[in-house]
């Protein structure tokens, strides 16, 4: 198999200054189509390949905080102690920005916080737009993480967006999350609420310059005093669909949670972050690299479902009996129940691709006994959780 | 959402010592409203550290303002990198105070637009748009 991405995944490891190309335009694909992940994750080998092997990244680093908190500052200050302290190590950058929801167009500026590595052949920064995603982050940023492990980053630092109180789909995504906090900006009920402060692993207290710096240095020590760690796997309320099959990753509840002053414009408090960083990585950088690689399974399992839903969807909205259900459904006449049968009953066999026919057909759904075992074959979805007792209780008249 | 062409991308940055950004900053955020995606690099950036971000974030177009005079010097080493990189696909225009006898000169060297004082921001956007095409989604 071959095609755009497999070109461009073989120039991208070739190495060299033209791999710098070939890793952009790879990101590019993944964040214009993030469904493609999958397709990249095939380019690169997925688990079991040398690169997944060598587990690159060893560190995705989540940095986040509030807009203007200094989280592309510590962000240049980090790459810069980490360069320093071990110059053959190669950083990525990811850092989102957001894209206005009137006209799709953005202006990403955490760059201008990090020019002083433009031109380091050992650091890649890429600037993402949020294009209309509300968590933090933006749907291509997995793609863009892989790729900087296929090029060899050892620390990928993912810089989200400036957030509030809600945004905390970076802790699903990386390893580490740092918080990045400045004075000034609320009093101690806001460390009391929910949310964003729950998810941080190391909480940085930037701009320690300021006055009123060791007032919220002191609000924060109190809160993870109430709070010693975090309180275990994270639950999103609306899951988009794909990750009920199995958890999602969470925030690294084993690690315990640590609070540094920080001025970063000026490296001070940085390379005790990065000190710190180190001892993590240390002693649980092996548990998230694997934690990672069985995500990008997740990854397949969801486009899997994805376009199983397609499949489905189309079959539901145009066949002539399961639209006359659905009506009847509506009326009162027939139960969800029984739709859902019908459409698994009839969808199931035909609706497989050709390569995948024969597969279909040992596992037996191409046989007329109908919806028990296609229903069993639908595993992970809501509905093989229901008890085969429910079944006999659909009778259809067709 | 449905995208059937990849999002433009356009780095704006300032080669050389003037600190002058107010133009850069109304060409990124009206470029902004035009849709685009816009990375704004701020101001004294060598040529290298521009063509090497606009490498690193696959732009279509890198803008460069500069108001020092230093254009011929600074526009050519710009579009001298970028072939060096074997990326003279991404096309460069310019702004800032370039004297109109320069304007030719710049363009014969490569640089595909000059938008000096004045430029209406619809002239730019349409300017821009029009060297742009957006990449398909390959399948």
């Amino acid at each position: 198999m071959t095609g755009p991405i497999h070109t461009l995944v073989s120039a991208a490891r070739a190495g060299g200054p033209a791999s710098v190309r070939a890793a952009a335009r790879l990101m590019s694909l993944v964040s214009d189509d993030p469904g493609r992940l999958v397709e990249l994750l095939q380019a690169v080998g997925g688990p079991g390949s040398p690169e997944a092997l060598e587990g690159r990244p060893r560190l995705l680093l989540g940095v986040t905080g509030p807009p203007g908190s200094g989280k592309s500052t510590l962000t240049d200050a980090i790459v810069r102690e980490v360069r320093r302290r071990r110059p053959d190590t190669r950083v990525g950058v990811v850092a989102v920005d957001p894209s206005s929801p009137f006209t799709g167009g953005a202006v990403l500026g955490d760059r201008v916080r990090m020019m002083r590595h433009a031109t380091d052949p050992l650091v890649f920064v890429r600037s993402l737009a949020s294009r209309g995603h509300l968590g933090g982050l933006t749907p291509g940023v997995k793609g863009v993480v892989r790729v900087m492990g296929l090029i060899g980053c050892d620390l990928v630092v993912l810089e989200t967006v400036g957030v509030g109180q809600n945004e905390i789909e970076v802790a699903e995504t990386a390893d580490l999350v740092t918080i990045v906090l400045a004075p000034g900006q609320g009093d101690s009920v806001q460390l009391l609420k929910a949310g964003l402060l729950e998810i941080g692993n190391l909480f940085v207290v930037n701009k320690a310059d300021r006055p009123d710096a060791a007032r919220l240095h002191g609000q924060l020590l109190a809160m993870l005093e109430r709070q010693d760690r975090l309180p275990g796997e994270i639950r999103l309320a609306a899951p988009d669909g794909c990750h009920g099959a199995a958890p999602a990753a969470g925030p690294r509840a084993e690690v315990r949670r640590r609070i540094f002053l920080a001025n970063a414009l000026e490296n001070r408090g940085v390379p005790e972050i990065v000190d710190a960083l180190d001892g993590l990585l240390d002693v649980h950088g092996a548990d998230w690299q694997a934690r990672r690689v069985h995500g990008w399974a997740d990854e397949v399992r969801c486009a899997v479902l994805n376009e199983a839903r397609r499949r489905l969807s189309t079959r539901l909205s145009t066949d002539a009996t399961l639209v006359r259900y659905v009506e009847e459904a509506l009326e009162g006449a027939r139960t969800l129940t029984e739709v859902v049968d019908t459409l698994l009953g009839s969808a199931a066999p035909d609706l497989a691709h050709p390569s995948a026919v024969s597969n279909a057909a040992s596992r037996g759904t191409a046989t007329p006994s109908r919806r028990p075992r296609t229903k069993r074959s639908a595993g992970g979805t809501r509905a093989a959780s229901k008890t085969p007792d429910e079944r006999p209780q659909s009778p259809r008249s067709e | 959402m449905e995208i059937a062409d990849s999002t433009l991308r356009i780095l704006i940055g300032k080669p050389g010592l003037d600190g002058h950004d107010r133009g850069a900053k109304y060409v990124a955020h009206i470029l902004r409203d035009a849709g685009f995606e816009v990375i704004y690099t701020g101001i004294r950036r060598t040529p290298e550290q521009i063509v090497e971000s606009a490498i690193q974030e696959d732009v279509a177009a890198i803008g460069l303002s500069l108001l020092s005079g230093a254009h011929i010097e600074l526009f050519g080493r710009v579009l001298g990198l970028l072939r060096e990189r074997e990326a003279s696909d991404i096309v460069v225009f310019g702004g800032g105070i370039i004297p109109p006898e320069d304007v030719p000169r710049l363009e014969q060297m490569g640089v595909r637009a000059v938008f000096t004082p004045g430029t209406p921001a619809r002239a730019i956007v349409q300017t821009i748009q029009g060297l742009l095409t957006p990449r398909p989604l390959v399948q």
